[in-house]
């Protein structure tokens, strides 16, 4: 599938007008401020136009009228342009200011909002911090842009505009030779600005590299430093920073090259201004002031051309940006609310079953095939077998974060794709083998399993599996920061209060996926014991390498190749001496025999 | 007065390219001025009739070549001369632009390269302490900031007071009283705007932090999908992330207000004294030059001028404010520099290790007065292998980190092959040691430079000899699951390519391990996501292959243990509690008796455990 492809950053050359006109319509709230806008970049626009012409005015009064000039008028127009002005810059960088914050946010949390509704299958294939970049530096350049174009190029076309008409008026043949200089300045200014857009583009490239080799080297320093690694590392990172050098470099460059173009361009415009221009005063066919109002324009034009070939490059280069978002509002979650699900959230689980459910993820490979099993609530399933039989996808499939591409699952005796996915995934509490836990503290962590619950509930639920002793040693007790992902606790720790957070959540069906293997036996058994009491009347699907984890589970399935291999009791399957009993006695009874 | 000289100290070795960029600066300014003059002087004598205001030289050129009437009737020459002046000051603009460049940006790699560098050698309690995001963000951020200070900030500033500089002694030799009506409200403007940012520091501070907090919520969102998911807590999370964004919001909006404010505010002020500069001009025009006024040439001139430099003098007030963020962000990065990176031992080093391991009254600790591990003694001798068991947080991987020198320990004695530990340099210590640490880590690489990462002896990973490569890989049970994936050995980790179970990056870890050939081996619960029976393949296969070679396994599984020649056993306040073969330890009473008696009950009910 097409939206699956994760995109570069590109620059697009081709004006895509659908995806503008799509992306648009986050501007459509804000369409007086635009408006409101458009006249304020025409009124600024008159301003600039009108200074050099004041100016040109005064010197002509001053020539001609010598000590009899009178001063006073021009002093209050230009007083009158200066203060409009200056208000005008206010009100403009306000209204843009208002556009792109609140087409910011708007974007940013409709952005925000699909994620939470995506399936799986979606993150799967996108890293976190691919997906971040499209909440951070893609919505605010998009707004940006959105917010400061419209200004740019009314105010830049009005005031070509108003220029070129004020020349025309005062003289049309230095006009036209004045308005050369406006082609190739174009030009050169869509040139630059294109290359400078593109450096600028491979210098982000490389800095996300030179970043993620920094966060490499600092996640690996065990590694390489048992490995002694340190000298090859630094040699490809220096290859990431030379990289970078010769963007930066480059693109320092087409900067440095700019300049001195756009200058003497104008300069061409100034040249040719003075030589035609005091010949005409000479002839006495225009005044000194209009050639000071000519040389002036003429060092002006840059400015705007400049400006909006800049803008029209950075909506180019903006493009990319908006394609990446709008791919997120358009990709349909694959599990997701059919318009009839029956909304029953107080409706208790009585039983899950499996009818002839395959499986097979995006890249084809089948995980499960006409896979059944039934399970009653107060059941614990143990799921065991080896790595990649399909045990966790049996999991995912149960808690709907991924549904069957073959055959129906039943919840209650309904399918569950006819019931609300809310009422199912509100009644879970899943502990997994590396628990993700939030940068907070351990109460906080716990309590998201439920977020009305009291400290004391926190406490004892934390109790209940065993943690609240480590808790209590920690540094502030239930107020410690776990750190980043949870990194300032041990695995097993994190186990512990990730299956504390799923106890309080007080689940309809808990399921377990390797949720203790970090934890030593003697803990485990403590914690089996007490998890063993609060499953009744629950589903429980438990996922174990360690098999006293598992061994009094109502029934054990050994899934293997996507099917069950062997299913029954602890002692049933021992006496069929099939599999199971390989692996279970692998575990340590080997050993005995020498004994 | 030390962060200055810390900017200084950074610009060693490119001060010759600064002094170049400065010496275009100056060039470029002065015959940037030149052609106001020209067109001064246009107006004055060739469309008038006033005798030249030029430099000598220039004035005896022109009448070499027959006077200003030659000008008048020739006018191209001064459209000429104007695009000639600006040509090259563009060009000395274009050197300065490419000299700072080049100084600016091989300052920064040069940084770059030792920050990273001095990273990784910092001591391992470093990066114990360093959060990674701040860390990184130090090394980007930061060096972006100072990276910006020398290519565009300072550079900025020094142009903006070349211009004001050169500008001033011209404008004085033109006209002493419109010199000082063009630089008039220049210090106000200047003051305006570093008194204005310096104000609203805050109010950045603020947005910043807003947009820190916002990521950050972000990220954790994304990193806990799974969770979120897990309790359904989807809206519980856009409300927490609506009240943040919208928080960016009004504080982002805030800046823009402010922005208005200065940008309008400090425009004004500009115009105020460019219109100073012109109506003064008109002034003086109409007293008449013969009543101590001026030319209608010199007052274009002067108009010229203020435009040409008040831009860049306004740029600079704002930069002048902004300075205190580089000097912070070099502060920061200097932090990173400053921290003393691992101390090294260089007595002379053993020529080959036998691999007897031995630890005598060992005492380490952390924090003061929190002993991790307590009085721990014990022997290894070379290719026997020990295993260690113990609660969580009895100290089991801070004996490995002790052993492979990431920590030093406070008393007692470790030795190897009777060398003292402390006095072996630590890359021969890691060099003799292969390990598996207890969370894995694998480079975003291929698969085979993974592996291949682990030989000390310079094995070239690109064309490995796949012999070797696919041996350790068989061992350590992990090579039919690379020839699984499309690439095989060339399939990429990470981000780019597959993302591996848990299990699998362990087994890739202990072939990476395996291909060193270390004659001492630790496994740091390298087996918790490895089902048993891979498990139990790999350690047969260790046996016979390394007979010799001296293994540390830690492990809370009794099918692991029980593979070990001796199994020591750790009590919760890091102190030996056992020491002995199984059989020895099934005998007495602890830990290890609990933990048979577990598995063994469970044997004995279903009577496949013979007795």
């Amino acid at each position: 599938m097409s939206d699956d492809t994760i995109h570069d950053e590109d620059f697009q050359a081709r004006w895509n007008w659908g995806l503008w006109r799509q992306v648009l319509r986050f501007a459509l709230p804000y369409k007086r401020l635009l408006v409101a806008m458009a006249v304020v970049a025409i009124l600024t626009a008159c301003c600039d136009v009108a200074v050099p012409f004041l100016t040109g005015r005064i010197i002509d009064e001053v020539v001609d009228a010598g000590t009899e000039s009178n001063l006073f008028g021009y002093g209050v127009a230009f007083a009158v342009v200066m203060t409009v002005f200056a208000m005008c810059i206010f009100t403009f960088i306000l209204l843009a200011g208002r556009i792109a914050t609140s087409i910011c946010y708007d974007i940013r949390q409709a952005s925000f909002e699909k994620l939470q509704e995506l399936s799986f299958s979606y993150f799967d294939h996108r890293p976190v911090g691919w997906l971040m970049a499209r909440l951070t530096s893609d919505c605010s350049g998009l707004s940006r842009i959105m917010g400061w174009a419209l200004l740019d190029c009314v105010w830049g076309v009005c005031m070509i505009l108003g220029i070129s008409t004020v020349m025309f008026i005062l003289n049309w043949q230095l006009a036209l030779l004045v308005l050369t200089i406006t082609p190739p300045l174009l030009f050169a200014s869509r040139f630059f600005h294109r290359r400078l857009l593109l450096t600028s583009r491979h210098m982000r490239k490389a800095n996300s590299h030179m970043t993620a080799s920094y966060s490499e080297g600092l996640m690996g320093v065990r590694t390489t430093k048992s490995l002694v690694r340190q000298p090859q590392n630094l040699g490809e990172f220096q290859k990431l920073s030379s990289t970078m050098y010769g963007d930066s470099i480059s693109n320092a460059l087409y900067a440095a090259v700019f300049l001195p173009i756009v200058i003497t361009l104008c300069s061409v415009g100034v040249g040719l201004a003075l030589w035609f221009g005091s010949g005409k005063v000479i002839e006495g066919s225009i005044t000194v002031g209009t050639l000071v109002v000519f040389i002036a324009y003429a060092g002006h034009l840059a400015n705007p051309i400049s400006e909006m070939a800049q803008t029209l490059t950075t909506l180019q280069g903006a493009q990319a940006s908006a394609e990446r978002i709008q791919q997120l509002f358009d990709t349909e979650p694959e599990v997701k609310e059919s318009g009839d699900a029956l909304v029953a959230p107080q409706e208790s689980i009585d039983s899950i079953e499996f009818e002839d459910v395959g499986f097979a993820y995006r890249d084809g490979k089948p995980v499960l095939d006409e896979f059944r099993l039934n399970v009653k609530t107060g059941q614990t399933i143990a799921l065991v077998g080896p790595t990649g039989g399909g045990k966790s996808t049996i999991v995912s499939l149960a808690c709907r974060f991924y549904e069957p591409t073959n055959g129906r699952i039943l919840i209650n005796d309904i399918d569950y794709r006819k019931r609300s996915i809310h009422s199912l995934q509100s009644n879970l509490g899943i502990v997994l083998q590396t628990p993700h836990l939030f940068r907070d503290n351990v109460r906080e962590n716990i309590r998201y399993g439920r977020l009305d619950a009291t400290d004391d509930e926190v406490e004892s639920v934390a109790r209940l599996v065993n943690a609240h002793d480590f808790i209590a040693d920690l540094q502030d007790g239930y107020d410690t920061d776990v750190g980043e992902g949870g990194n300032n606790l041990s695995t097993g720790q994190k186990q512990l209060i990730s299956l504390a957070r799923a106890l309080l959540s007080n689940p309809q069906i808990l399921v377990m996926d390797e949720a203790t293997s970090s934890v030593d036996t003697e803990t485990e058994a403590l914690i089996q014991s007490a998890v063993d009491r609060v499953l009744s009347g629950r589903i429980a699907f438990v996922i174990a390498h360690r098999l006293s984890t598992i061994r009094n589970a109502d029934q054990i399935l050994l899934i293997a190749d996507g099917q069950i291999a062997e299913s029954g009791t602890h002692d049933q399957l021992m006496r069929q001496r099939g599999r199971y009993f390989d692996l279970y006695t692998n575990q340590f009874a080997q050993d005995q025999m020498s004994n | 007065m030390r962060s200055s000289r810390a900017v200084w100290n950074l610009t060693k070795g490119q001060r010759h390219l600064y002094g170049g960029a400065a010496v275009a600066l100056m060039v470029a300014a002065l015959v940037g001025y030149l052609s106001p003059l020209v067109i001064m002087n246009t107006i004055d004598s060739v469309i008038g009739d006033k005798p030249m205001q030029a430099p000598q030289f220039v004035i005896s050129a022109i009448e070499s070549m027959g006077g200003t009437s030659t000008l008048v009737k020739n006018l191209w020459i001064a459209g000429l001369a104007v695009l000639v002046l600006t040509m090259i000051t563009g060009f000395f603009t274009y050197l300065r632009g490419r000299w700072t460049a080049m100084a600016s940006e091989t300052i920064c790699r040069d940084l770059r390269d030792r920050l990273y560098d001095h990273l990784q050698h910092l001591p391992v309690k470093f990066h114990d302490g360093a959060e990674s995001g701040d860390v990184v963000q130090r090394c980007t951020s930061d060096v972006e900031t100072i990276r910006l200070f020398l290519s565009v900030q300072a550079v900025e500033i020094v142009r903006a007071s070349t211009l004001m500089l050169t500008a001033l002694p011209i404008m004085a030799w033109l006209d002493w009283r419109m010199a000082l009506a063009a630089t008039a409200v220049l210090p106000v403007i200047v003051t305006f705007a570093v008194v204005f940012f310096n104000k609203v520091k805050v109010s950045f501070e603020a947005m910043d932090e807003a947009e820190g907090k916002l990521t950050a919520r972000l990220q954790e969102n994304l990193t806990g999908i799974r969770v979120v998911r897990a309790f359904a807590r989807q809206e519980f999370e856009c409300g927490r992330f609506a009240e943040l964004n919208e928080d960016h919001r009004r504080k982002h909006m805030k800046l823009y207000t402010l922005m208005g404010v200065y940008w309008s505010m400090s425009d004004f002020l500009v115009f105020i004294q460019m219109g100073l500069v012109l109506f003064a001009g008109a002034y003086y025009v109409s007293l008449g030059e013969a009543a101590g006024g001026i030319s209608v040439g010199t007052m274009v001139a002067f108009w010229s001028y203020v435009g040409l430099y008040i831009w860049p003098v306004r740029q600079m007030g704002r930069i002048l404010a902004d300075l205190g963020k580089a000097i912070v962000a070099l502060g920061r990065v200097q932090v990173i520099l400053d921290e003393p990176v691992e101390a090294d031992a260089d007595s002379p080093l053993p020529a080959k290790i036998d691999g007897r391991i031995e630890f005598n009254d060992v005492t380490f600790a952390h924090k003061e007065d929190l002993p991790v591990i307590r009085n721990v003694s014990f022997a290894i001798e070379p290719g026997e292998s020990l295993a260690i068991l113990g609660p969580s947080g009895s100290g089991k991987s801070t004996i490995i980190n002790l052993l492979l020198r990431f920590y030093d320990y406070d008393s007692g004695s470790i030795t190897i092959d009777s060398h003292e530990l402390r006095e072996l340099s630590r890359e021969f210590v890691r060099g003799q040691i292969g390990v598996v640490l207890q969370e894995p880590f694998l480079f975003s690489k291929s698969l085979r430079e993974n592996i291949g990462l682990g030989t000390h002896h310079s094995y070239d990973v690109t064309h490995a000899t796949d012999d070797l490569l696919v041996e350790v890989a068989s061992a350590a049970c992990v090579h039919d699951a690379i020839m699984g994936f499309k690439d095989g050995y060339d399939t990429l980790i990470g981000e780019k390519g597959v993302t591996l179970s848990g299990g699998q990056r362990q087994r890739v870890a202990i072939a990476r391990a395996l291909l060193r050939e270390s004659p001492i081996l630790i496994l740091d619960d390298a087996f918790s996501a490895v089902d048993t029976r891979t498990e139990k393949l790999i350690l047969e296969d260790l046996k016979r292959r390394h007979g010799n070679q001296t293994t540390i396994v830690i492990a809370h599984r009794l099918s692991t243990l029980i593979n070990a020649d001796r199994v020591m056993v750790l009590d919760r306040d890091g102190g030996i509690s056992q020491m002995g073969t199984h059989d020895e330890l099934i005998e007495s009473e602890g830990m290890y008796q609990r933990l048979w008696a577990l598995q063994s009950a469970m044997g004995n009910e279903t009577g496949t455990v013979p007795s």
